[in-house]
């Protein structure tokens, strides 16, 4: 059956058509629409699709699943494996009976990631197969591809997708009439393997994970590669690429007609690295074309090898077509012109930044923060979500990875008293991993405030469900805070600026007294959320008392609200068709007043 | 057959409907095709643009000066993805007006018009589609195409962006 599908929605395919009965993961872009399609699909089958509170947690509850014989999986983005490295160091060791697939996508170019990282080191790091799919097919074909390896060699075995096969659409050929064969996990229990200890039990286990990646290797050439060196034809020079970057290589080769072998390889980790070495032996220059690291390079680098090792391939970025054009022109393989040179160049084209959402509560925290805790005296440091956009009101000074707010906040306290250091978090990354740096905090009666801004969903990944969003009145943020001994106060927000910069007067004086951290729960929504939005929004439209505007700049600096925009009068307008409603730049964000409630339907 | 077409609007606009109109049209017709989406960050109202490429092509991304036709939700977002557009590419952009540069340019004021109520303002995604469909000779789909797969992704809007599509017909005829 051929449909179209989204390279997040062809793994979720795979994954119930290789019999995955667990899957988890913690959401993060470009990964998160694969639990969520497992969701969708499953129907009434007896699948486990849950969202967990983080990585490692997620990796956790599913492999237990694959040791107690069921096939299984986790999700995550590539910045999620780094929290949860710590169980696939040992899992790697120790393997499984049902299948255990890690999903992980990167995101070359840093669309929306801090970091850059090459999943296929990670796997090669802790010794675990990892296969590449370059498209939404092979993403679907490759699911079910580890899934079997996986079963087979008893071992995690990683997907590794990347940003552009997991947001591209294609027409996917998938299994017919699929049917699900439900199996019952059965635990059996083998302390020596599931519990083995230092330093016997691990030494053994060390060993027999190279005889496995030997039995790998081995099978990565037999049926992954040597049936696709059969088939080169023995030209003069070869490229050897790997997921996504084979895509590049194909439409150059193609689209400047050269006649170059092309071998693609499916699984970069184990490699057969003496077969390789003898097939890079019958050609005179060999290119190496992978995103993003030199993960292929490194394994079989020889004299006649180039990439980026070599310096012949751009070092860091995601790969495109010019980037491959160059690097064959470096090393001689191309003279011809560059066509993929621009025809039009604008001059100074304007990029939108991302902002905070028009009528997203999360601004008028920043601009209370800012308005209460004057820059100058004051440390804002912050998380990861969407209140990161904070940074368009200058109210956040640091962003690290998932909960350091917390913990940096902790480190500030300590390091600057003469400074106030006023964190922000969201519900969703509190949860993640913001509750073991606020213990330490309060055990150890550091002074700051930590504001968690709860809407009660994960919102920049798409609004998947939080514990107390699924939970509620069981796991609830205040409790939680209460529990880990830090004094809490609430807020209920209010489209109303003047209520919460009140608010916040309220907690620089309790703040005063404050033995430990101060946590504050600001409740609020997100106006993407359709299910709360509409009990919160006033629905008051906004619009310009020019003869009041003064083009002071304040709303534009200190609020940035996506639908406020100098005129060509120099007069603030605000654009109907951004504006939700929220009227809250109407209560008191203007110095001099001039914005005022627009009149019903013209 | 190969037809490359980036769409250029930022987050909130509706590209990723377009892609998977498009993704629909081309499937029932039997051309291969690969589409880039945008999630997470870039969605906050930041600058978004999807890779469109229909027939043979093996990854989603387009270069510089390879586009058929780019299709710009917004005029600024419109100007920043000309490097993508090949000499003599198609241009359907809302915009009151656009640079003169060789290529065949179609600016409609589509802001305006949502304003003054021709079309509901979250349909121009679809509108600015009609719009390439009224204009693009070579455009690979037939209106009758783009339908079927409207209506295939959400049969209960269907008719409203139904009326949207032949709204962008009738404007181009006056």
């Amino acid at each position: 059956m051929k449909i179209t599908l989204m390279g997040n929605e062809a793994i979720a395919y795979g994954l119930l058509h290789s019999n995955t009965k667990m899957v988890s993961g913690y959401p993060g872009t470009p990964s998160s629409e694969i639990l969520t399609t497992v969701q969708k699909l499953k129907n009434n089958l007896p699948v486990y699709a849950q969202w967990a509170t983080n990585e490692k947690v997620g990796f956790e509850v599913a492999y237990a699943g694959a040791i107690a014989g069921v096939n299984s999986a986790a999700t995550m983005k590539q910045v999620g494996l780094n929290v949860a490295s710590d169980a696939l160091m040992s899992a790697s060791f120790i393997g499984n009976k049902g299948a255990f697939v890690l999903i992980v996508a990167d995101d070359p170019g840093f669309n929306s990631s801090q970091t850059e990282q090459d999943s296929r080191e990670f796997a090669r790091f802790a010794r675990i197969p990892v296969v590449d799919p370059a498209t939404p097919q092979e993403a679907y074909d490759f699911t079910k591809l580890a899934s079997e390896i996986s079963k087979n060699f008893e071992i995690p075995v990683m997907l590794r997708t990347v940003m552009r096969v997991s947001h591209s659409r294609e027409i996917v050929e998938i299994e017919d009439n699929f049917e699900f064969q439900d199996k019952e996990g059965d635990f059996e229990r083998n302390i020596p393997r599931w519990a083995a200890v230092p330093r016997a039990g691990r030494l053994k286990q060390a060993y027999a994970q190279f005889d496995r990646l030997d039995k790998i290797r081995e099978y990565n050439y037999n049926e992954l590669i040597k049936p696709k060196i059969d088939h080169l034809k023995d030209t003069e020079n070869l490229i050897i690429s790997s997921g996504t970057a084979h895509g590049y290589v194909k439409e150059v080769l193609e689209e400047l007609n050269l006649d170059i072998d092309l071998l693609k390889i499916d699984m970069p980790y184990p490699l057969p690295v003496k077969e390789l070495k003898d097939l890079i032996k019958r050609y005179k220059k060999v290119l190496i074309v992978e995103e993003t690291y030199p993960v292929i390079e490194e394994e079989i680098r020889s004299e006649n090898v180039y990439g980026r090792m070599s310096g012949h391939m751009h070092k860091i970025d995601e790969m495109n077509k010019e980037r491959v054009l160059e690097s064959l022109s470096k090393i001689g393989l191309y003279e011809g012109e560059n066509i993929y040179k621009p025809v039009f160049i604008p001059e100074n084209p304007k990029m939108r930044k991302p902002n905070l959402c028009p009528g997203c509560p999360h601004r008028d925290i920043y601009f209370a923060i800012k308005k209460v805790f004057r820059p100058k005296k004051s440390i804002y440091p912050s998380d990861i979500g969407c209140y990161t956009l904070g940074i368009n009101l200058d109210a956040i000074d640091t962003v690290l990875c998932m909960g350091a707010s917390v913990s940096m906040a902790h480190g500030f306290a300590v390091a600057d008293k003469n400074k106030t250091v006023i964190a922000t978090i969201g519900d969703s990354t509190f949860f993640h991993s913001g509750t073991a740096p606020l213990i330490n905090a309060v055990y150890q009666k550091a002074k700051f405030i930590l504001v968690v801004l709860d809407n009660s969903t994960t919102a920049m990944t798409g609004r998947q469900s939080t514990p107390e969003r699924v939970a509620q009145g069981i796991v609830d943020i205040k409790k939680v805070a209460e529990g880990c001994g830090a004094e809490v106060m609430e807020y209920f927000y209010k489209s109303d600026i003047n209520e919460t910069v009140n608010f916040f007067k309220e907690v620089k004086k309790r703040f005063e007294d404050a033995q430990g951290p101060l946590v504050v729960v600001s409740r609020q929504y997100c106006v993407l959320d359709k299910e709360r939005v509409n009990q919160f929004l006033p629905g008051v439209f906004a619009t310009v008392d020019e003869e009041k505007c003064v083009a002071c700049d304040v709303c534009t600096t200190q609020y940035v609200c996506p639908p406020m925009f100098y005129n060509e009068r120099g007069k603030i307008e605000i654009d109907p068709l951004l504006c939700i409603g929220c009227g809250v730049c109407i209560s008191g964000i203007c110095p001099t007043d001039a914005f005022i409630p627009r009149k019903e339907e013209k | 057959m190969r037809y490359q077409i980036v769409v250029a609007g930022f987050g909130g606009q509706g590209v990723v409907f377009l892609v998977k109109v498009l993704s629909i049209c081309a499937g029932k017709k039997g051309y291969k095709f690969l589409g880039t989406e945008n999630h997470g960050m870039s969605q906050r109202g930041g600058s978004v643009s999807s890779h469109i490429k229909i027939g043979d092509f093996y990854n989603p991304l387009i270069d510089s000066a390879q586009a058929d036709l780019l299709i710009g939700l917004d005029r600024d977002e419109a100007i920043l993805n000309l490097p993508y557009l090949k000499r003599c590419g198609s241009v359907i952009v809302n915009a009151d007006e656009f640079p003169d540069i060789e290529a065949d340019v179609f600016a409609v004021d589509a802001n305006k018009l949502a304003e003054d109520r021709v079309f509901d303002a979250k349909g121009l995604n679809v509108f600015m589609l009609g719009m390439t469909l009224a204009r693009v000779k070579n455009f690979p789909f037939s209106i009758d195409e783009v339908k079927a797969a409207i209506k295939e992704i959400n049969p209960k809007f269907a008719p409203q962006n139904f009326e949207i599509l032949s709204k962008a017909f009738e404007y181009e005829k006056n």
